[in-house]
């Protein structure tokens, strides 16, 4: 059966692409002051780097464009399920589709790790509500089953389907950041994630959003303080996950 | 990765900007062509630290390169991530140094003039850009002499922008002597996620400027093969 009353003390967590493949393995963040650890996200084959890769500023935030690079589940595995397996922090392995027919051989690479205790899935770009009811179903596993939705997207994503997701076994829905543009200095257009102070009252009015239809929700986008945490929990979040703060101050863990 | 405090004793307004005399312990100073990731506690709304290379060292400190935050002012505490990232190594043996700047900013390069000099190295910059107050045996090119200047060199130092490669390309008309280039890109993780903002094409695959650099030595970009 899926675990789906997954419960992270303290409700704190990073977000996918913040701290790493593996916990422990870059200095200052104190570990156990996070309730979970989110690994980059892996696809199930390798992808390099974009060929325009970066990171533009924007007033309140900065946009991030990179391609996800990862060398592909089954070398991440190789190199760092001993380090989740070590992990003091429940560790949630973060998929990326790029099909949605690759969940199940995904999970099933994953299932036999004792270190992984959950996944948080990141749909393929354009995917629809159908697919995420698809991906959810297919997933059925002992892993805790968590799927990533970007701000912009996740109210659409959810709606109609929200107790078809429960039966489902869906653990938490997360939320991922929203998709922008940005022209950068040679004048191109960047299309990208986009991260920072000014992200923070979208992910509050999403997050209430989803919360009031029952879904569990595990928090994303623009926290950079405590209060900010205390308010997400506040509104009915289960959690809630810190991205670029960790990168602005790792020692200071909300 | 390890965090310091630090603060801003002096701010300096120069040809490339403001830059900044920063009192830290010794052990959070950057080497030439490394960096640190600085950010003030006052700057609550601010996204991201910034990065900070050494422009001069002095007892207690160091003068962090221009461009510096805005926000930054003589009294500013700052949390300081760091060192961080692969500096410059420049052979002893080398005699004839050509530094070449593509960017805004010579200072993460002219840092390296107090040792070359008391080497006995004599040194030509090309660069299109603003230039400190440098000692009289520096001989002094534009940058599009570049390609003339290089012959004269046993080794070469550059600092170029990653957008400014194919640029550079056009410029590099000779063989290259050996030498060093420090990257310069936007790096926000500082190697602490491997995120991938920040790679550059090496000759067997991609490399991560915050992480293997932001110095590679020519060999290792593909830029420069061929």
């Amino acid at each position: 059966m899926p675990k789906t009353d997954v419960v992270y003390s303290p409700p704190v967590l990073n977000a996918a692409g913040m701290l790493g493949f593996a916990p422990g393995t870059h200095g200052p963040v104190d570990l156990h002051r996070l309730g979970g650890f989110v690994t980059n996200s892996l696809s199930l084959r390798p992808r390099r780097p974009a060929s325009s890769a970066g990171c533009l500023a924007f007033a309140g935030g900065f946009l991030l464009h990179t391609g996800y690079p990862n060398p592909g589940l089954i070398r991440a595995l190789r190199q760092w399920a001993p380090a989740w397996e070590r992990s003091p922090l429940p560790v949630l392995v973060s998929l990326l589709l790029q099909d949605v027919s690759e969940v199940v051989p995904m999970l099933e690479a994953l299932e036999t790790n004792p270190g992984v205790s959950g996944v948080e899935i990141n749909l393929p770009s354009g995917a629809k509500p159908s697919d995420l009811l698809a991906v959810t179903r297919a997933a059925f596993s002992e892993l805790a089953v968590v799927v990533r939705l970007p701000l912009d997207r996740a109210e659409r994503m959810v709606q109609g389907i929200v107790n078809d997701l429960l039966e489902a076994g869906l653990a938490a829905i997360s939320l991922g950041p929203p998709r922008g543009a940005l022209v950068n200095p040679q004048g191109r257009l960047v299309h990208g994630r986009l991260y920072g102070p000014a992200i923070y009252p979208q992910n509050l009015s999403v997050t209430h959003a989803l919360v009031s239809t029952g879904l569990p929700v595990i928090s994303a986008g623009g926290v950079y303080s405590q209060a900010q945490v205390a308010e997400l929990l506040a509104v009915g979040a289960s959690a809630v996950q810190l991205d670029a703060v960790l990168w602005r101050n790792p020692g200071l863990v909300l | 990765m390890k965090l310091w405090q630090g603060t801003i004793r002096e701010i300096r307004l120069g040809p490339s900007g403001r830059s900044a005399w920063i009192e830290c312990p010794p052990q959070a100073q950057p080497a030439a062509g490394q960096y640190l990731l600085g950010w003030a506690f006052e700057d609550e709304d601010v996204p991201l630290a910034a990065p900070v290379f050494p422009a001069a060292f002095a007892d207690g400190g160091f003068l962090a390169a221009a461009p510096i935050p805005k926000t930054w002012e003589p009294g500013t505490a700052l949390i300081l991530q760091g060192p961080l990232g692969r500096g410059f190594d420049l052979p002893v043996s080398s005699s004839r140094l050509v530094m070449a700047a593509l960017g805004d900013t010579v200072e993460r390069l002219t840092v390296l003039l107090p040792q070359v000099l008391a080497g006995g190295c004599a040194v030509a910059i090309c660069a299109g850009c603003a230039l400190p107050v440098l000692p009289p045996d520096v001989e002094i090119y534009p940058l599009d002499s570049l390609a003339e200047v290089l012959p004269w060199a046993d080794f070469v130092v550059l600092d170029v922008p990653l957008s400014a490669f194919d640029r550079l390309k056009a410029l590099l008309a000779s063989p290259l002597p050996p030498g060093q280039v420090l990257v310069e890109t936007a790096m926000p993780c500082g190697g602490l996620s491997e995120c991938g903002a920040c790679a550059v094409q090496g000759c067997r695959g991609p490399k991560l400027a915050c992480r293997d650099g932001p110095v590679f030595s020519l060999s290792e970009l593909a830029v420069f093969a061929g």
